[in-house]
Order: C-alpha cells, then structure tokens, then sequence
C-alpha cells in the first residue's frame, strides 16, 4: 500500500513549499503534484489513487479573480468520481486556507448529507473588515475526535496559527446546515481571543459565523482549515517568539504530525 | 510588401525645428541635439530610417534606459570600488550568502506610472522587480516597499494614490506568493501630485546556477509570458519627462498586471535554470524587447537578428515599432542554445506559460529586425546603447541651518502623543496587515514585533532563505525626507546610518545596500545640486563602512508641477541587508520583562527636521554622522546581541528616544520608569525628541548590566542608563523634573489608530 502524502498545486498555489517542508521535516513520504498530473493532461501523469493523502496548499488558485477556489474546484470536478472513492476508501483530504475554499466549492466540505454534496452547503465570502487580513489568530481545538487531521492536538488546546486571506467568511446554506456540522462534531477548531473566548474582529479575523476557523466531513477524513499551521511549524516562526525563547515546537506540528501518524497506519 | 505599410520611412533631412516637430509627434522624448545625432548617423549611412529605428533608439536613450544624466556621477561616488562581495551586479546584484548560495537584491521605481493610475502603477512595479531578480536565476522571497506620498488628510488626490497603491502592491505580491516584509510610508507635502513607489526584490541563488543578463552568439532568442499589446507603450519616455495635466491621457503607457501569470513565469524559469538550460536572461520592463535585446546582445558582444512577427500579440493592427517597444508585463527573454530550446518549450508548456522562438544571436555588432522577410531595421548596438552621457550643470543650493529658539513645551504629555500620533510615526498596522509577510514560511522577523494583541514596529524583518540553514538575511528601509529637504548631504548620510542601525538593532551585520535616487528634473542645475551631495554622501560614507551598492535605479522628472521649484524632496530611498549568523539568535524590538534599559550613542541638539520640531513649525539643524562612531557602535551592538546581554533593541529615529521606548513599551505591554538627566546640557524636550544618528535603545537583565556596559566601554562607545522597565505607564524625568507619565493604553490607543482614522 502506498503511504505517498501529494501536495496538489495549480497555477497561484503558493504555499506548496512550506506544506511539503512540513511533512518532510517529519519524514512523511511527500511530494509536490501539479493538477495537470492528476488530469492526465501531461507525461508524468498521477492518480489520486496513487497516495493516501492528499493536502491542497493556500495561494490564489487562478487568481481567485471569479470565487476563491473556484476554478480549482471545477477543474476538480473533472475527476469527481475518482474522489469520491478516495474519500469513501478514508483517505485523507485536506485544504489550506485556498484549498480549504476549494473542497468548500467542490462539495466535499462540510458535505452534512453525502460524500460530495450536489448543492452548495456552504460558501466563502469577502471578509467582515472588507479586506485581505494577515495577522495572526488564536484557534481553539473544539473537535471531540472525529476529525483525523488533528488527533495530536487535545480538546480545547489553544494554537496561534496565523490567517492571510481576502475571503474567509464562510456562510451556511441555512442554520440547519450549521447544526447539523455542529451535533455531528464537524467542527474542528474556532476563533478564540488572547483569554480563549468567542470573540469578533480582530480574533475572528473574517466575520465567520460561529467564529469558525476549521470544518471536517461526516467521516472525519476530509479537513478545511482557514489559518496556516505550516507557518508556525517551528517555533520561531511565530510572530511573538522572541518573547519565549523556551519552547522549541511551533503550534502547527502536531497538525502534520497527525497526518503521518494516519497515513502510516493506512 | 503588403506588410510594410505598417512601416514607415522617415525622411530627417529637414530643418532643426522640424525634426523637433517630428521628434513630438511620434513621441520620442528626444531633444534636438540627440535628434541631431541621429541625423547624422543615418545620413552617414546614406538612408532614411524607419519609424522603428527610430523609436528603438527614444527607448534606449531614454534617462529611464541609459542613465544619461546621473551615470557620470553614480560612476565616480557609488559604483567606484565599493565592489567586494559583489558577484554580478546586471539587472538584480548578487552578492555572496555562504559557501554554495548567493542572495539578489534589485530595487526599482515606479513613480510615474503610479501618479496616472496607482493600482496598476504599483502592481507592475511589483512585478517587474520581481523579475529583475529571477531573471538572474534567483527565487525572490521578499518584496520591500518605501512609499512617499502627499498629505492624505490634506488632499483628495493623495488619499486616492495612497489607496490605490497599496491595494496594488498587496494584490500583487500577496498572489505570486512573494511575502511583503518591509518598507517606509512616508507623507510630506512635497509629494503632492507626485507619489513615488520604490519596490525591492530579495531572492536566493545557487552560485553556480546564476544567470547572466546576456545573449550568447549562435544560441535562440525565447521570448516567454505574457503576450504584447498596446499597453505601456512608450513607458521609459514618459518616465523621463514631468507629469502634466495632460499625463492623464497617457494612461497607455501604464502596463496591465497579471499575478497569474507571474506566479507560473517564476516556476518555469526557476526550473530552466535549475536544469541548465539557460544561457542568459533578461526581463522585458523598460523599452520592452528593443532594450532586453539590444542590452543582452550588447553586454555578450554579439549581434542579434529577430522576426518581429514571431512576437505573439495581444491584438491584431499592431505596427512593427509598437511591438518592439511595448512594456506588457510577465515577459522574459531567454537566451538558448539550439540543442536545449526543446527542453525548454517543452517546461513553458508545462507550466502553460507561453514560449516562442522569434530569433538568434549572431556575430557582428548588428541588430536587425526583419517583419515578414523584410529588414526594417538595421542598428549597431554601440550607437544604440552607447549612446549618450550628460554631465549637467551642478548648482549645490546654500544650506542656511540654525538651531532656533522656540518655547519648551508646558504640558510634555500632550505634546508627546502628538508626536506619537503623527502621520510619520503613527502605527503601521493597518497597511501591513494587508501585505502576506509570511507566506514562503521564511518570515523569522516579521514587520510587527512583539505581543499578538498590541505589536509594535520592529527594526528589520529576518528571513531564513534556506530550509537546511540558519543563516539569515534582515532587510530594512530608510531614508528621512524631512532631512533631505534641508540637508541632503547630511540627509543621505543620515540614511545610510539609519539602515545600519536598524539591521544592527536584529542582530545583523549590514552587508549590502540598494538605493533608488529619485529626484526632480535633472535639467534643473539645482536639482542636480541636490543630486551631486546625494550621492556623494551615499559613495564616502558606504566606502568608508566597506558596504557595497548591489542595485541602484535613478528616477529623474519628478515634479509637484510645472512651475518652478516644483521638484519633489530629493529622495534616495535606501534599503540594506544584513546577515544573520544564526537566526535563532536575532532580537526584537519588545521590551520583555522587568529590566533596565540603556540609550547607546550621543545625543545632541539636532532637532532639524525632527517630527517635533515640525509640529512645531521650525527648521532646526539636521542630525550629522561620525562614520568612525556609527563604526565602533555597529561592533559593540552586534557583541551585545551575540553574547545574549542585549535581549531587546531599537534604533532611535524619527520622535527621538520618547517614541522608541513608547514603541518598545507598547510592543511589550510593559511600561517604563525612566529619568533622562543622564544626557546632558541641553532642555528635556530637546533630549526627548532630538534625532541625532547613531543611536539605539537597549533592553538588559539587572545581571547583565555589568557585561553591558564593559561591551560599550570596549568599544569607546557612550552607554547612559535610562531606568527600568515596568509597571503599564511610560513616566519620564528630568532629575526632579517630572516629564511625562502616560499609560500604555492610552498611548496605544493614539498611536493605533491614526491612519487607519485618516486613510480608510
């Protein structure tokens, strides 16, 4: 069985780099995979099939000119069925910030009812301040263990993971949907402020509802997280660390870590 | 010769006023000397030339392309042999980082196009410095910005250039991925109508795979990107003349960007370079492919023959010489060997970035242009890039400096949130938080320092370019316009200290710096005064630091109007760069606990220019440099940091000692109990706020304090206590002489919020 971590990319993914260092700095098995591979529009083709998990990393997938992730998703789409059986065969599915946008307009987040929902259950909007936002948030890890991307991190564990993005205000379908991701423990982590309280703008940096930061699918298996763990992998990435020199681990490695230790067992 | 139709002969047999007449109509910027020239090279030749020729040559004579007003003096102050350590100084300098790596560093202006439409003016600026730096080879990873604008509390048009470039820097930067990590906004009424936007580039390159910008005899000219068209046409001429009102209509030469584009353009020549297969490269800006060309075969030596109809184009009806001299932006022309051009449009397509073969490099000193078989344009490359060199007339104005008398300040409180709230020193956050400084996962130092709910200025960001090193480069922006209108000797200078202090204040070693020199119309004799002690205090104290200019640009024509003694500040913004011997090492800003706190350096009554004395309404006496000083200073700061006695630093500038320990206090979240009697012979509020250079503020654990002061000894360097550090008030005296006492949160408050009040 392969144990292969692909970081999918397209043209204005921009943090494929720091995603791929984060696995390799943990020995995961990764490697980079333009969407052109997946497509079979190019020589070195891949299958998704060929790995265990797949990570969609930030950036401005074409230019995030129409909706974020947009174009990304419908090239997606092409291979729907292909993801449906990854997703069903509990492998894992990721996306950063743009490629949690993405899985949002691909249907397979939150995807309350099915594996890839039909209609839109959820989309992203500009955020409340009305402007691109790259500061740095406090998440609080709400998930009662369904998710599987983050089974290192405790209940309740308060991370700094920094947000840098113009559209991160997810809205719901309607408040059903959301009570729905919420009494399905799909809710993964949430905005909190320096005393770890729900608090607005700036700790909620995009005006989500619910102060929401980071969702996961039905199964578990499919994670979108609006903030950026493969930028405090090491603890002098963090924007305050010359303040604590002690520490050496950075918020965002267990995020990795969790992953490897789930590919691993796959 | 259906096609030649859309080539023009133009006969120059005419008199002195009629080819000025014609030099206008066609838009080429040239004055009748050069147009003489001209004239009598084609008359040698026995032909008339084409409109082609013609606009090649406005191109490449441009002051934007050939420096022909400032190349006599930047040869004789900046570039004369303050070369060491400089690997290849083309279109990017690349300097030495460790055993197998080098870093680039390119730094442009942007002005003119920014005035006619900021959004796109900003954003291409972006984009090309961009390119400047892979087109050596090099990954960029960090952009710098130093942005001088007119009073956006005063005027409509400032707050609306303000806007629109920031908007265009952060939708640029943030979607190629290069991280925003530093720069200066800075307002002055002297800006008005007349913005500038400096941006710089860093990258990282493998010494053995950098690029040289030139051609090679026998290889392919591959010209990748974006398609031409119609826009930025004519860029480099209307960047060597004054705006006018009538600029407006001139929207055509400011370029298109495209992000999207950018972003893979970096991919597929990052990846041609790592698999060898490029022999030289040159980003199209300025001059569009009659410069890239005729500079890359000029600099190998050999001559060139291009197919302009090759050129793929963005619409249909475009004349020969408007594809020759289009600037459409995300263009690279690569230089390749016959044998590898496979390989290589095989990697463009990849990354669907278009590639196409539109000629060759051929021996000779001969570019010739052919458009369906026809030559239509036949030049030697020294005539079109030797061209010409201007040694203007100087007129150094006279410096009438004098501390003046003024009224000490009754309530020192209000006063100093004054200061603390003004344009200039007022916090930055608003505007950084709409640049990513972080994506690369390389930002170690980022702009903001300190606590995430209450950060403050740092002094330098630190990046670590290299996932296997913790070898680290700071970067940092200066430059003081408030001191060059008064002094620009001293000014420059200031600058140059300034930066040092800033890298220094990280924990770096300066090690390179980059200038760009903006400045009014050099026909004036007293801009070029201003010119001339700019740049030969940017030359003496360089030289005598053995730092090394890596990357210059001069940005001549920038003027308020076009009446007299319209020319904006003369600026030459500067950006520096430092090492970082091991990241995990570098100091912030911050105050950190309860400590003390110590001034480095002398401080003297040199208010000229200040923020206070501004506010006040006088002129004063602008700080000067003792380069010896700043010298023996650097060292001692630089062992403090090293040997962990100095665990928070900041350079002391713009508002004088009471807004660097207001910042580092803020930052912390720790206030500050502070008696400044330590500094003598002068009036607290001249202590308080005076900007003399050289100097820092440090924190230091009580254990330390020892140490500390034997490091500054060593060094001959004056260390005055300035108190301790706690408590949530900043409380200043003067011996018994209560200054000022204010609490962080109101200083937070006043200091916070102010551009975001005026700006958005």
């Amino acid at each position: 069985m392969s144990k292969k971590i692909g970081i999918l990319t397209m043209e204005g993914t921009n943090c494929e780099y720091e995603t791929f260092f984060a696995f390799k700095r943990l020995k995961g098995d990764a490697e980079l995979v333009h969407i052109k591979q997946i497509l079979g529009e190019v020589k070195n083709e891949r299958s998704i099939g060929d790995y265990t998990c797949i990570i969609i990393p930030g950036g401005f997938s074409s230019g995030d000119y129409i909706r974020a992730g947009a174009i990304f998703a419908s090239r997606l789409s092409k291979i729907k069925d292909e993801i449906i059986e990854f997703i069903e065969e509990d492998k894992l599915l990721g996306g950063i910030c743009n490629g949690y946008q993405v899985l949002v307009d691909l249907g397979a987040l939150p995807a309350t009812k099915k594996t890839i929902s039909d209609e839109k259950e959820a989309a992203f909007i500009i955020n409340s301040s009305n402007k691109f936002e790259c500061r740095p948030t406090l998440v609080k890890h709400v998930n009662n263990g369904k998710c599987l991307f983050t089974r290192k991190y405790k209940k309740d564990d308060v991370l700094l993971f920094p947000s840098a993005h113009g559209e991160g205000n997810i809205v719901f379908r309607d408040e059903e949907t959301l009570n729905r991701l919420i009494s399905n423990d799909q809710i993964v982590f949430r905005y909190v402020d320096d005393k770890g309280d729900y608090s607005g703008y700036p700790w909620n940096p995009n005006g989500s509802i619910f102060n929401i930061a980071g969702i996961c699918n039905n199964k578990g298996n499919v994670f979108g997280l609006m903030p950026h763990p493969e930028r405090v992998f090491y603890r002098y990435m963090h924007p305050d660390w010359t303040r604590n020199r002690d520490i050496d681990r950075g918020d965002g490695l267990l995020f990795f870590k969790s992953i490897i230790d789930y590919v691993e067992r796959y | 010769m259906y096609y030649l139709s859309n080539v023009k002969k133009i006969d120059l047999s005419v008199s002195e006023d009629q080819l000025e007449q014609i030099g206008r109509e066609m838009g080429l910027g040239l004055n009748r000397y050069e147009l003489g020239l001209i004239k009598d090279y084609f008359k040698r030749l026995n032909r008339d030339p084409t409109d082609i020729e013609l606009q090649s040559l406005a191109q490449a004579w441009s002051e934007h392309c050939c420096y022909k007003s400032s190349k006599n003096l930047l040869k004789r102050f900046i570039l004369s042999d303050s070369s060491q350590g400089i690997l290849l100084g083309e279109d990017a300098g690349i300097i030495d980082f460790n055993e197998e790596y080098a870093y680039a560093v390119a730094f442009e202006s942007h002005n003119h196009p920014s005035n006619v439409e900021p959004y796109g003016g900003a954003a291409t600026g972006i984009g090309g410095v961009v390119r400047d730096i892979l087109c050596m080879g090099a990954k960029p990873i960090a952009l710098i910005d130093s942005l001088f604008f007119g009073l956006p509390d005063r005027d409509k048009r400032s707050k609306f250039l303000f806007n629109g470039v920031i908007s265009g820097i952060g939708d640029y930067g943030n979607r190629i991925g290069v991280p925003t990590v530093a720069g200066i906004i800075y307002f002055d009424e002297g800006y008005k109508n007349n913005c500038l936007v400096n941006a710089g580039c860093v990258g990282i390159v493998k010494k053995s795979q950098v690029v040289p910008s030139r051609s090679k005899e026998g290889n392919l000219f591959v010209l990748t990107g974006g398609k031409t068209g119609r826009d930025g046409i004519h860029g480099v001429t209307f960047a060597s003349a004054e705006l006018s009102e009538r600029s407006e209509e001139d929207r055509s030469a400011v370029q298109l960007g495209n992000p999207i584009l950018e972003e893979p353009l970096i991919h597929a020549c990052l990846e041609v370079t790592d698999k060898g297969l490029v022999d030289g490269m040159k980003d199209l800006g300025g001059g569009g492919l009659s410069c890239a060309i005729g500079e890359m075969s000029f600099a190998a030596g050999c001559g060139a023959c291009i197919e302009i109809e090759k050129v793929p184009l963005k619409e249909e009806g475009m004349h020969p010489w408007e594809i020759l001299v289009s600037e459409s932006q995300e263009r690279m022309m690569l230089s390749i060997s016959p044998d590898k051009v496979d390989e290589v449009l095989e990697i463009f397509d990849y990354w669907d970035v278009p590639a196409t073969i539109i000629g060759r490099s051929l021996p000779g000193n001969l570019f010739i242009i052919t458009y369906y078989g026809e030559k239509i344009y036949e030049l030697e490359l020294d005539f079109l890039i030797n061209g010409i060199r201007y040694d203007r007339e100087i007129k150094v104005r006279e410096i009438k400096e004098e501390k003046e008398y003024f009224d000490e300040p009754k309530d020192y409180n209000s006063m100093f949130l004054s200061v603390l709230s003004s344009l200039n020193i007022c916090s930055r956050e608003s505007v950084i938080r709409r640049y990513d400084h972080e994506v690369g996962g390389r930002t170690i130092l980022k702009p903001l320092n300190g606590g995430i709910k209450n950060p403050s200025h740092g002094d330098a960001a630190v990046i670590k370019p290299l996932e296997d090193s913790y070898k680290g480069l700071a970067i940092s922006a200066a430059i003081n316009p408030s001191f060059m209108g008064i002094n620009p000797y001293k000014g420059a200078l200031s600058a140059v200290d300034e930066v040092c202090r800033n890298l220094v204040s990280v924990g770096a070693r300066p090690h390179s710096l980059a200038d760009t020199l903006n400045f009014g119309n050099p026909e004036k004799p007293i801009v070029m005064g201003d010119f001339y002690e700019s740049v030969r205090a940017l030359g003496e104290i360089a030289k005598e630091l053995k730092i090394p200019y890596a990357s210059g640009n001069v940005s001549f024509y920038n003027e308020r109007s076009q009446i007299e003694d319209s020319q904006i500040v003369p600026t030459p913004s500067l950006f520096g760069v430092g090492i970082v011997e091991d990241i995990r090492k570098v100091v912030t800003s911050d105050i950190k606990g309860e400590n003390l706190l110590y001034l480095i350096g002398d401080t003297y009554e040199e208010l000229g220019g200040s923020e206070y004395l501004k506010i006040i309404g006088k002129k004063g006496v602008v700080p000067s440099v003792d380069v010896d000083r700043l010298r023996r200073s650097i060292e001692a700061v630089l062992n403090g940091i090293k040997n962990e006695i100095i665990i928070s630093a900041h350079d002391v500038s713009e508002g004088g000692i009471a807004v660097a320990v207001a910042e580092m206090c803020m930052g912390g979240g720790i206030g500050a109990d502070l008696d400044i009697s330590g500094i003598k012979g002068m009036r607290s509020d001249i202590k308080l706020f005076s900007e003399s250079n050289t100097r820092w503020l440090v924190e230091v654990k009580k254990d330390d304090e020892k140490d500390l002061i034997r490091t500054f000894m060593e060094c001959s360097v004056s260390i005055i206590r300035l108190g301790e550090t706690r408590g949530d008030r900043l409380v200043i005296k003067d011996g018994n002489k209560d200054l000022l006492n204010v609490s962080l949160i109101e200083m937070y408050d006043t200091w916070s919020r102010m551009l975001e009040k005026i700006i958005l």
